[in-house]
């Protein structure tokens, strides 16, 4: 178990690729609780997301990768970062990193870099080589997934995306409907506990 | 356990969903701000997520990449309702910071 713990395997590329990702995930997200200022901690909490997408980049799993990028990276971490906004922020929290140039001239070339390295994992990021299938059998070209159904006909889907868009849609069909109900239900909660205040305010108003 | 998913160990990626998951549970156990806390159980979400893709390309079965999409969309809604929760009990308390919040107490 040791041994197969600490076996390395250097000569494939994906393997640096997966060290520096690992590293800037957890440096950053170490970033994230030991920082005062809730900003920098957003923006470390941002690279740990995309750091993420690159590890999932490599492991093959793209869909997931883009919806890393798309969900995390952008729609929660705008929301985060509005609501950051929103609250008063103390003075003693704020950090003067922006004062210092070469410290911002070193974060932008390490972001540049980084963001480069995660294009090239989404380019060339290696799917799992392996003809041993569980539910879906895989073509030599490790792209296409045969997903049955039951009257015995099935569904050719190439590529990750479809496979994984096939198994939403044939076998997760209840729980994904739920989910819209779900998201529904969280929007129009968000909207009243938005609105209560503003309704109690205006009540107030007319009684004065 | 000795899968090799793009030539690397699967339990490497195991050791990294740990690590992560273990600094979003000091950040909710130590960090008294209310966003900090949100991030972290964020932190805490994809170091699932990265368990579910790793067993998922391990025993070569979709259903763990669906379930991470799932889980993306249940954070989605988390977000929407614990920030707009945030921002309500800000405006209440004029604080965002866990120690201060005393209104269940009794």
């Amino acid at each position: 178990m040791a041994k197969d713990f600490f076996m390395i395997a250097p000569d494939h590329p994906s393997f640096y690729l997966f060290l520096l990702f690992g590293t800037v995930a957890v440096i950053t997200a170490l970033n994230v609780i030991f920082q005062k200022n809730p900003v920098v901690s957003a923006v470390s909490l941002v690279f740990t997301f995309f750091s993420l997408a690159g590890i999932y980049a490599i492991m093959g799993a793209f869909f997931i990768a883009t919806m890393q990028v798309l969900v995390y990276a952008g729609a929660i971490m705008v929301l985060v970062v509005f609501v950051i906004m929103l609250l008063s922020q103390r003075a003693e929290t704020l950090s003067k990193f922006w004062d210092n140039p070469l410290k911002v001239l070193a974060l932008s070339v390490f972001g540049m870099l980084f963001f480069f390295t995660l294009f090239s994992a989404l380019q060339w990021g290696v799917p799992k080589q392996n003809p041993e299938t569980k539910g879906y059998t895989v073509s030599e070209l490790q792209t296409q997934y045969q997903y049955p159904i039951n009257g015995g006909t099935s569904v050719t889907a190439e590529g990750n995306v479809a496979a994984v868009g096939a198994a939403t849609y044939l076998d997760y069909v209840l729980p994904f409907e739920l989910l819209s109900i779900l998201l529904l239900v969280a929007v129009v909660g968000a909207v009243i506990l938005a609105k209560r205040r503003l309704t109690t305010e205006s009540t107030k108003d007319s009684t004065l | 356990m000795n899968a090799l998913i793009s030539g690397i160990p699967s339990v490497y990626f195991l050791a990294l969903a740990g690590i992560l998951f273990s600094i979003g549970l000091v950040g909710v156990l130590i960090r008294r701000n209310a966003v900090i806390i949100f991030m972290s159980v964020e932190l805490i979400l994809n170091a699932v997520n990265l368990v579910f893709v790793t067993f998922s390309k391990t025993l070569l079965n979709v259903s763990g990449e669906v379930i991470v999409f799932f889980v993306m969309a249940i954070a989605a809604c988390e977000a929407a309702i614990g920030l707009a929760l945030v921002i309500a009990i800000f405006r209440q308390n004029k604080s965002s910071n866990v120690d201060e919040l005393q209104s269940l107490k009794w």
